[in-house]
């Protein structure tokens, strides 16, 4: 579904992403962690485009990105992207967040997308604020609105940019088992994240980064019981500390 | 001293203030039209990534920015009919306000449509937005909040400019004062007439952008009052 | 006919020489002395008097509120008659020095304002007296913000001394304005003119934009 196959980028003069080859399957979880700056988010922001490569292969859903066969603004459409700030329209209420790329980049008859955003608020909980303005809500509420906009587009990859890491601590959860039930349900996932706990619930595997380099991959169980590197080591006794 | 200060006289030259008055604001109303309708499109061309439609927008721009309305009023006055186009003082001056508040303008727009978050863009092209549709969906609808109450400042100063059109003998407000002040030898009464028609303009913009902020819940970024 | 135009514009060179030196005086001078009494000013405004803010706030908007135009005719027009001897020259001044004090004042009190009460709260605790946290504290923060817009002010100022034409003073403007009875050619002349006001201001409009870019260096440009 993603693969990719020796790929690096740059910011100018630092190498923020080293040959990076990497696949994720359908219905395939991967959880990526890392220390600030490893290029985690780099990474998933390559997926959609957000973010160009230099060189290597970047393969999503069958179509090769830089292609001139690829058209990106219509890849972007099955591919959900969960930012860590949330980025909900603040001139829009919660079901007019959900319900506008569908309308206007889906082209799907306004009362049926308009159908189908209550029924994703009211999957992620939040049936009671469709009139709702960003600013009204929680930041849990608004990553969750986040979330139901990413599936309302019925996408077949959904990457989340560090979800959880803007929240108090008290509405991470209610943001992580909105999470949990979109992987049960068999989406494709990328999600960038340091909430080990969700890692052990749902990923098939953790891919550890530091420095731009993919350093470990495994599975949840022998990535956390059984670290190989030093690297990650040092990373899992700060987090696990916490 | 100002003890033979004639408020009699002022009452007789009232119908001429009125008339000034109403000149005034309707011409600065057709000028701000003019003036977005410049200021659109130069923010327009602004905005691209080609250097060709890009770069005479910002010579305009700074090119009005960097020389005074009242040089550029009379270069159109003594230039228009050398280039064969002989307009009344009236037109002159509405397409001289026009011409210079338009280069503000397109820069108020462009600093509203700047100060919409790079994270409100990425959620666009996240959802397969293309530019015209993010621009229309996302950025605008938030832009135009944030531009309304600097907008409404360089409409304040527009009016102010506008007094410059006296100068081409334009009947407006400041020529009104003029007026009584040669006719009569009564500057006194002639220009604190007119400074007080303005004040009445300027109060009521005033409060209109102060009004527009509030409702709107944003504070206004930088305006040239 | 361009050939005549042209020879007689080489002809007015001084002339015009003498109206850039005019619009050069004029806002110098006004931009100096406007400088310190807006300072003097936006420093009084924010020292806590209610009355002084809103005797100053008044005064301000009286003068936000007129065209430049109209005040230098009421200058220029009505101290005399107070008993007030003046030329042009000492009326352009005053007017345009009022102005510049009215518009600066402003964007120091704006800039005080912008301080965060802490730092104050943080000089009165170190014992501080109040010129000493005006002087040590304040000010340098305040500063930080006020100077982008001060210089952007400055250009208006100096556009806007181009109004005191209207009362006779040969600045660059008048110069323009007696050239194009003799030289029928609007254009060339007030080109020309554009050029000289152009060579004065645009090097401070650059100098603006760089600060307001330093001061917001942590914003990139947003890709749309």
């Amino acid at each position: 579904m993603i693969e990719f196959r020796g790929v690096n980028k740059w910011f100018g003069a630092l190498h923020v992403l080293k040959d990076i080859t990497l696949s994720v399957e359908p219905r395939e979880v991967v959880v990526v962690c890392g220390p600030s700056g490893s290029g985690k988010s780099t990474l998933i922001r390559c997926i959609n485009g957000l973010e160009t490569i230099q060189n290597g292969d970047l393969v999503v859903d069958g179509q090769r990105l830089g292609d001139r066969a690829t058209n990106m603004t219509e890849l972007r459409t099955e591919i959900g992207f969960v930012f860590q700030a949330f980025n909900l329209y603040p001139h829009k209420t919660a079901l007019e967040n959900v319900t506008l790329a569908p309308i206007h980049v889906r082209k799907i008859a306004r009362a049926e997308a308009e159908a189908s955003g209550r029924e994703m608020l009211a999957k992620v909980g939040l049936a009671d604020k469709f009139n709702a303005y960003p600013s009204e809500l929680s930041g849990g509420q608004q990553q969750r609105v986040a979330i139901a906009r990413c599936l309302c587009m019925r996408p077949k990859i959904m990457l989340f940019d560090e979800p959880t890491s803007a929240l108090d601590p008290e509405m991470i959860s209610e943001v992580l088992d909105v999470m949990v039930g979109v992987a049960e349900e068999g989406m494709t996932m990328m999600v960038v994240t340091h909430e080990m706990g969700f890692a052990r619930k749902v990923a098939q595997r953790v891919v550890f980064m530091d420095a731009g380099a993919v350093v470990e991959t495994g599975t949840p169980e022998e990535f956390f019981s059984d670290p190989k590197t030093d690297r990650s080591r040092a990373f899992l006794s700060k987090i696990l500390r916490h | 001293m100002l003890e033979n200060f004639s408020f009699r006289t002022i009452v007789e030259y009232l119908p001429l203030f009125g008339q000034g008055f109403a000149a005034t604001l309707w011409l600065s109303i057709v000028s701000f039209a003019g003036a977005l309708a410049v200021g659109i499109i130069l923010c327009a061309m602004n905005l691209q990534r080609s250097r060709l439609l890009q770069l005479p927008a910002k010579i305009y721009i700074d090119a009005i920015r960097a020389t005074p309305l009242l040089a550029q009023l009379y270069f159109l006055y003594f230039g228009l009919p050398r280039l064969g186009v002989v307009l009344p003082e009236l037109f002159v001056g509405i397409l001289a306000l026009a011409l210079n508040s338009g280069a503000y303008i397109a820069e108020i727009i462009r600093a509203g449509i700047l100060s919409i978050s790079r994270g409100q863009v990425e959620a666009g092209i996240a959802s397969g937005m293309t530019y015209a549709q993010r621009m229309r969906l996302v950025i605008l609808p938030q832009a135009i909040r944030v531009t309304i109450p600097p907008l409404l400042g360089q409409a304040i100063v527009l009016v102010k400019d506008s007094a410059l059109l006296s100068l081409i003998s334009v009947a407006e407000l400041t020529r009104a004062g003029q007026l009584l002040a040669s006719d009569r030898f009564m500057p006194a009464e002639g220009f604190l007439t007119t400074a007080a028609c303005y004040l009445v303009l300027y109060y009521g913009l005033k409060s209109l952008a102060a009004f527009s902020a509030r409702w709107l819940g944003v504070r206004p970024i930088g305006s040239r009052t | 006919m361009i050939w005549f135009q042209l020879q007689s514009l080489i002809g007015s060179y001084p002339l015009a020489l003498r109206g850039l030196g005019m619009t050069i005086a004029l806002s110098g001078i006004s931009l100096v002395l406007g400088t310190i009494l807006g300072f003097a000013l936006g420093v009084l405004r924010t020292s806590g008097s209610r009355m002084l803010d809103s005797i100053i706030g008044l005064w301000v908007d009286l003068i936000r509120g007129t065209p430049f135009l109209v005040q230098i005719f009421l200058i220029f027009f009505i101290l005399p008659e107070l008993g007030v001897e003046l030329g042009a020259f000492t009326a352009g001044i005053i007017a345009l020095t009022n102005l510049a004090a009215c518009f600066i004042c402003e964007i120091v009190a704006a800039g005080i304002r912008s301080v965060p009460t802490g730092q104050v709260e943080a000089a009165l605790a170190s014992g501080l007296s109040q010129w000493q946290r005006m002087r040590q504290v304040v000010l340098p923060q305040a500063m930080r913000v006020s100077l982008p817009p001060l210089v952007g002010q400055y250009v208006l100022l100096i556009k806007d001394s181009s109004v005191v034409s209207a009362i006779g003073l040969t600045d660059l403007t008048r110069v323009g304005w007696l050239v194009v009875q003799r030289v029928p050619n609007g254009l060339l002349v007030f080109a020309i003119v554009g050029i000289g006001y152009f060579v004065v201001c645009y090097p401070l409009i650059l100098l603006a934009r760089r600060l307001e870019r330093r001061m917001s260096a942590a914003h990139g440009e947003v890709q749309l």
